[in-house]
């Protein structure tokens, strides 16, 4: 996931580049600002407009974007940049609806425990905050003309991105064969289940079901229990013909992908990865370069610009010792370790030097 | 001059020093254990300030320029055009100094890339100097901060230009120097601009004229702009009054070249700050690269002003242990390094301005012409006892 704030990629108008090299943006920002918010010479930002209840631990925020928002498709992320405590934080959230007549842009965030972000937009986030947005992102997208059987497997807060695929379909008065099946712990926290039953009733191509984990099954479209196929067989029809989308925590997507990889139509999943529970200094981890798309396994102790060095890549660095800046680095997802004083950073998106910090996890650089 | 400083100075045992280093490690990382909202807070405060000062700077300009046209037609408002011009410039001026001190010079340090704000990133931050942010980075960040005043490897002393200290090498050359200084002041900011360019090594053929060209492009065009912006385009918006804008723009930049000058001067040359060979930084301990940015630097006294203005170069001494530590923590994290220095037996390099800077002017009369540097030739440790 690529957590960089870049301007959209739009060709700005006539006046716009005529005057860009005599306007520095963070000037034009800082003044835009006192006069509207999220009036930027380039930055998207949106602001949060509205708030509503979802299920038991989440939460349905509408954030209204400033007009470099470039758009998105429904089944994509964006990045949202938080400032808590003056320090800006950023989290991946799905946008759980397609593009809206109204523009707003629709995010339902979880409590998680111990989650600051999503703890801040439960409830200390106020109405008229603003937040910086990413570019949209990710590749579980409808094409243009949708045809034949899709089968959407949610689990949790998988459910974001799938929604918005159901939403979308519902709009185009449902062209294909749909069944979602929902996995959630306990009905309550469940999310836009009244919608989703609603939308059932409506469109008899689209066949919902909720599946319970940790309670009874109740209602005609409940079930109990854990994915595996006889659940499977019993609700989502012929397997061989669906055209598969999974997502939610990476235990359940690998499980989706064992039982259906191999007999679906097409399968496609993205998974959420959950904070890292133990560290250990041995061995190897997964390096992620997201600019040159290399992926580099790398050992856990040396310190990043050593162990980039050792694969023949030759980062800017400077003084080796952490003071001068020159190797900083951008890091999108992961934890490292402070090599000087031995502490840990889990915050997935900050600055690193790379001389003085080593992984703790698998990493993304903005390398 | 430099005898006196060792003088001063107890020599350190290894172990010693490895302590000396792991103190400052220590208070460094209790500093930023606690950084937070507060500094979030300051950094934004001194881009509030910058913008409205240049703000009022550049109106108040504008208004001179308005009140210049009326002296013309009523010989009564004279003083008026000059009060608004006075204010116009010292106003833009201060900004500008905010700008690049407060301001640039700590985000370009990478102090505040911990916000997470775009805007306040070490890597991507440009200021309102004609120097490009990524050649300073080089010169300054890197080579500056890691060889303080080791020679051959630090630019930053004398800046190619000065002879500050008497290890450097004499040549009638420097004879002019004191009225070089001058002008180097007044042009502070053109100087930093071309300071990574090593004019000397195309001068002496060790650069083609080609390479030179490629490295100096983004410099050029950058100074295009600075000029365009302050010459040419703010005098324009004044129309027929344009010479009153320009002007205050002159002086505004003027006042900051001068006033970065003394600073940065006052930072590493006054009396008792040290220069050190190129082998002294070969397998350097973490301590002994400490106590050696605290022998090449030199704080200012002084109150909040004083550490606004300097971009808290008046701790100096705190900025070289920890450059990536954002800059309004130094005055508390000054009162322990103090202690430290006095526990270890170490000179903590401090004075008015004043002194400083009458210490500096010095440095450049006097080495201006031939010096012999002391002859008890001072290592900064302790010779290991023969085994």
């Amino acid at each position: 996931m690529n957590a960089q704030f870049r301007p959209s990629s739009r060709r700005p108008g006539a006046l716009k580049r005529l005057i860009r090299p005599l306007v520095k943006p963070d000037v034009f920002d800082f003044w835009a600002s006192h006069l509207h918010r999220t009036w930027t010479w380039e930055r998207p930002l949106a602001r949060l407009v509205a708030r509503e209840v979802a299920s038991a631990d989440a939460v349905t925020l509408l954030f209204k974007p400033n007009r470099h928002w470039a758009g998105h498709r429904a089944g994509q992320h964006v990045n949202l940049g938080v400032d808590i405590d003056g320090v800006r934080l950023t989290r991946s959230y799905s946008l759980t609806a397609p593009p809206r007549a109204d523009g707003l842009l629709p995010v339902t965030v979880k409590a998680i425990e111990g989650g600051k972000v999503s703890r801040h937009l439960q409830s200390v986030a106020r109405i008229g905050d603003v937040v910086e947005l990413g570019p949209a992102f990710g590749d579980m997208t409808l094409p243009a003309s949708p045809a034949g059987a899709w089968l959407l497997l949610a689990a949790g807060s998988g459910i974001t991105p799938l929604v918005a695929l159901v939403r979308e379909l519902a709009a185009q008065d449902m062209p294909v064969d749909l069944t979602l099946l929902y996995w959630v712990r306990r009905r309550a926290e469940a999310c836009f289940v009244d919608e989703l039953r609603t939308l059932a009733a409506a469109h008899p191509r689209f066949r919902f079901r909720l599946l319970l984990t940790r309670e009874d099954a109740a209602a005609a479209d409940e079930a109990q229990g854990r994915i595996d196929d006889a659940l499977l067989s019993a609700h989502a029809g012929d397997l061989a013909a669906q055209q598969v989308m999974a997502c939610g925590p990476g235990g359940f997507v690998a499980r989706a992908r064992d039982l259906l990889a191999s007999r679906a139509a097409s399968f496609r999943a993205e998974a959420f990865t959950a904070p890292p529970v133990t560290v250990v200094d041995e061995g190897e981890v997964d390096l992620r370069l997201l600019r040159s798309g290399r992926t580099l396994r790398v050992p856990r102790g040396a310190s990043l610009l050593d162990a980039l060095e050792q694969h023949g890549l030759k980062p800017a660095s400077g003084c080796r010792m952490g003071i001068c800046n020159t190797c900083a680095c951008g890091k999108s997802a992961g934890s490292v370790r402070h090599l000087p004083s031995g502490a840990l950073a889990h915050e997935p998106t900050q600055a690193l030097k790379l001389c003085i910090h080593s992984a703790a996890t698998d990493l993304e650089l903005d390398l | 001059m430099a005898s006196l400083s060792s003088m001063k100075n107890r020599k350190l045992t290894a172990e010693e020093l490895d302590r000396f280093g792991a103190e400052l490690d220590a208070l460094r990382a209790r500093t930023v254990a606690t950084l937070g909202a507060r500094d979030a807070r300051y950094i934004r405060n001194v881009v509030k300030a910058v913008r409205y000062a240049n703000l009022a700077g550049r109106a108040l300009l504008f208004a001179a320029a308005i009140a210049g046209g009326l002296w013309l037609a009523d010989s009564a408002v004279g003083w008026l055009f000059w009060v608004l011009w006075a204010l116009g410039a010292l106003s833009l001026g201060l900004g500008k100094i905010l700008d690049n001190m407060e301001l640039g010079h700590n985000v370009i340090h990478g102090q505040y890339d911990w916000l997470g704000d775009p805007q306040l990133n070490g890597r991507t931050y440009d200021w309102d100097i004609v120097a490009t942010a990524e050649n300073w980075r080089h010169t300054h960040n890197f080579r500056h901060h890691t060889y303080t005043n080791v020679r051959g490897l630090d630019d930053d002393i004398g800046y190619g230009l000065l002879r500050i200290f008497p290890e450097q090498k004499w040549r009638p050359f420097y004879l002019l120097q004191p009225a070089i200084a001058v002008v180097f002041a007044l042009y502070f900011q053109w100087g930093v601009a071309i300071q990574n360019l090593k004019l000397g090594r195309w001068w002496h053929g060790k650069m083609t004229t080609r390479q030179l060209r490629h490295k100096s492009a983004p410099v050029v065009r950058k100074m295009g702009r600075q000029l365009a912006k302050d010459y040419v385009i703010y005098p324009a918006l004044a129309g027929p009054f344009f010479l009153p804008v320009m002007l205050g723009n002159l002086v505004a930049n003027g006042l900051r070249n001068v006033w970065t000058y003394v600073i940065i001067f006052c930072g590493h040359f006054t009396a008792n700050a040290e220069t050190f060979p190129k082998e002294c930084v070969k397998n350097e301990s973490r301590g002994h690269w400490y106590l050696r940015q605290l022998r090449g630097s030199s704080n200012l006294r002084g109150g909040f002003l004083m550490n606004v203005l300097s971009g808290n170069l008046s701790h100096q001494i705190e900025h070289h242990f920890f450059p990536d530590v954002p800059a309004n923590r130094y005055a508390e994290m000054a009162r322990e390094v103090r202690a430290i220095c006095a526990r270890y037996g170490q000179h903590y390099n401090t004075g008015t301005l004043l002194t400083q800077f009458g210490q500096v002017c010095w440095r450049i009369v006097r080495h201006a012409f031939p010096s012999r540097p002391p002859r008890t030739a001072s290592s900064l440790v302790q010779a290991e006892a023969a085994a």
